[in-house]
């Protein structure tokens, strides 16, 4: 019996092609039970994120497993265009090593993400569930998980923040700690707003608030982020009771003056202020970052501190091999 | 005796602190450093029950045991309110401090060597020592409270953003909201020593001792009352936390 892993991944397919072979997360187990019909398949199991669906198959012969295995893809893929140059394929322990590197997040479009290991184990579940599974596949999953969570015990593979808006959540839980009691103000409902907006309302924050120069597009995203839209110059008001400030406008002066903040200090009673300013040009005049209780980042230093973290998360990337060799070499599993 | 056990409750804090250190500067979190606290509390508990022994009284003798005391408390109040706020970096910044009180009680001749029976305890003298040396120590809580959030301020205003410093210290807000509480603990325990001081038969005496612990008094209630009803930043609570500490630390040790 020999292990194969068969699959197409965000590297080697565009999402065109992903999903026309996704496989929804309640059709995991019988999908996995219906690779048993394969000849010489004794065990299979599938695996379908939004950036990859695999094949694991334990099999006798290899060969014929993966020629059928195609002619259903094939089949399955109802398109002129052949699918089957966007998979890869890996046997024994490559396809061992394959299965510890996406499990801990190292195979990942976003480095270190922890997901994936949750999406894997529901995958490996409904696989044992559906009776798909047996003595090579269970033991190399639990291998493989165990391996995932020694990696990310002992290296910082999933440390730091790598886009804009989680580094924005990131810092105001570092100012006001747990977000449900900050409220939240977006100025200009723009893209960028609204992604940070959504960051920061996924963690928690209390009530958001959205000001624009059009007060149509306010209330729109003030109705998709239940929150409240209020009028353009009202927005020095509001100020006075939120904590978080997200300016993206398409102004082409600063609307943010630190004067501005000076008139609402006192009835803010000098509380924290932090002020995320997205736009370019800046919303926000770099000198309101004179002003004691405020913090404020712009999207500079928002993404450097991004690729900061990237970059931390790379350096991390040979230590997390080493692991995953040193725990497959310890391993002795059967198959490979 | 009694300076073996101030000297082993002084390596536990050490230890502590060490470890603490070691452990901030790896990112990670030390569950150990509340142990090595309890370990230094129990010593120092054990050294105060001695001292107390022998002055069959609240020990507050001399400059030593006040000194001793204010670390015990400041230890007591760590314990209490660290883990419960989930503060756990406190006890990083709490052990240098507790060190250095303890460290100058132990310089020869801080601590009497042979005490003595402390005069004329009453109920109320004993109250006032006791409750007095407790608001010192939550009030140095507050200040080293104070010195973390003037640190996360300085990190996230100046973007240094990577240590494990940064990474360990808990939110602004939680920080100013336990500042906060310290500082209401500390002034309603000043207040319940300072009416005892007045009603001790001999606070004639003490009058000077008294005055200096009103002038205290008076300056922590306006902060807190400034802070409540017309708001002050983050960094001018703090410095004025650590500054009023420090001020009355030293215009104790004087008198």
């Amino acid at each position: 019996m020999e292990l194969l892993c068969f699959g197409l991944n965000h590297k080697t397919a565009p999402v065109e092609v992903r999903e026309r072979f996704a496989v929804g997360n309640t059709k995991l187990g019988e999908a996995s039970r219906s690779l048993l019909e394969l000849p010489g398949v004794a065990e299979g199991l599938v695996i379908s994120t939004c950036n990859r669906t695999e094949f694991y198959l334990v099999a006798s012969p290899m060969r014929d497993a993966r020629v059928s295995l195609e002619a259903r893809l094939l089949e399955q893929a109802g398109s002129p265009q052949d699918p089957l140059p966007h998979f890869f394929q890996l046997e024994r322990v490559e396809a061992a090593r394959h299965l510890c590197r996406v499990v801990s997040g190292l195979d990942s479009m976003m480095l270190g993400e922890t997901e994936i290991f949750g999406q894997t184990k529901q995958a490996y579940q409904a696989a044992l569930e559906a009776g798909s599974t047996a003595g090579v596949l269970n033991r190399l999953f639990q291998r493989a998980f165990g391996i995932g969570k020694r990696v990310r015990t002992e290296t910082s593979i999933q440390e730091g923040a790598t886009s804009v808006g989680n580094v924005a959540v990131d810092l105001a839980e570092k100012i006001f700690g747990h977000l449900a009691n900050s409220e939240v103000m977006v100025l200009g409902a723009g893209e960028m707003s609204r992604i940070t907006a959504q960051s920061l309302m996924s963690r928690g924050a209390r009530s958001i608030f959205v000001a624009n120069r059009s007060f149509d597009r306010a209330r729109a995203l003030a109705a998709e982020m239940k929150g409240h839209a209020v009028l353009f110059d009202d927005w020095l008001k509001t100020l006075e009771n939120v904590d978080v400030v997200i300016s993206s406008t398409g102004s082409p002066h600063p609307i943010v003056h630190r004067s501005h903040i000076e008139q609402v200090r006192k009835a803010r009673k000098f509380r924290p202020l932090f002020l995320i300013d997205i736009a370019v040009p800046r919303d926000i005049e770099p000198d309101v970052a004179q002003i004691e209780e405020v913090y404020l980042y712009d999207i500079d230093a928002l993404e450097s501190l991004a690729d900061e973290a990237r970059l931390r998360r790379q350096a991390q990337i040979e230590l997390c091999e080493r692991i995953i060799e040193e725990e497959l070499a310890k391993a002795s599993l059967p198959g490979l | 005796m009694d300076h073996w056990l101030l000297a082993a409750a002084t390596a536990f804090a050490l230890i502590g602190g060490i470890s603490g250190m070691r452990s901030v500067h790896l990112g990670r979190r030390s569950p150990w450093t509340l142990v090595w606290m309890l370990g230094c509390l129990l010593w120092q508990i054990a050294f105060l029950a001695h001292r107390g022994q022998e002055r069959m009284a609240c020990p507050l003798g001399d400059r030593g045991e006040f000194l001793a005391f204010l670390a015990w408390s400041l230890t007591v109040f760590y314990v209490l309110v660290g883990p419960t706020y989930r503060i756990s970096l406190l006890g990083v910044f709490t052990a240098p401090l507790v060190v250095a009180l303890q460290g100058i009680a132990l310089i020869p001749g801080v601590l009497t060597e042979k005490p003595t029976p402390l005069p004329g305890g009453n109920a109320w003298h004993e109250t006032h020592s006791a409750t007095s040396v407790l608001a010192m120590g939550a009030l140095a809580l507050a200040a080293v409270a104070g010195v973390m959030f003037l640190t996360l301020n300085h990190q996230l205003k100046e973007r240094h953003l990577k240590s494990g410093l940064f990474r360990n210290l808990p939110p602004v807000r939680e920080l100013l909201t336990s500042l906060t509480r310290l500082l209401w603990l500390g002034l309603t325990l000043l207040t319940v020593g300072i009416v005892a001081g007045f009603m001790m038969p001999d606070h004639a005496e003490a009058m000077p001792h008294l005055i200096a612990a009103l002038a205290m008094w008076g300056a922590y209630l306006s902060l807190l009352l400034t802070k409540t009803y017309r708001g002050m930043t983050g960094r001018s609570l703090s410095l004025a936390c650590i500054g009023l500490f420090l001020s009355s630390l030293s215009v104790f040790a004087l008198l």
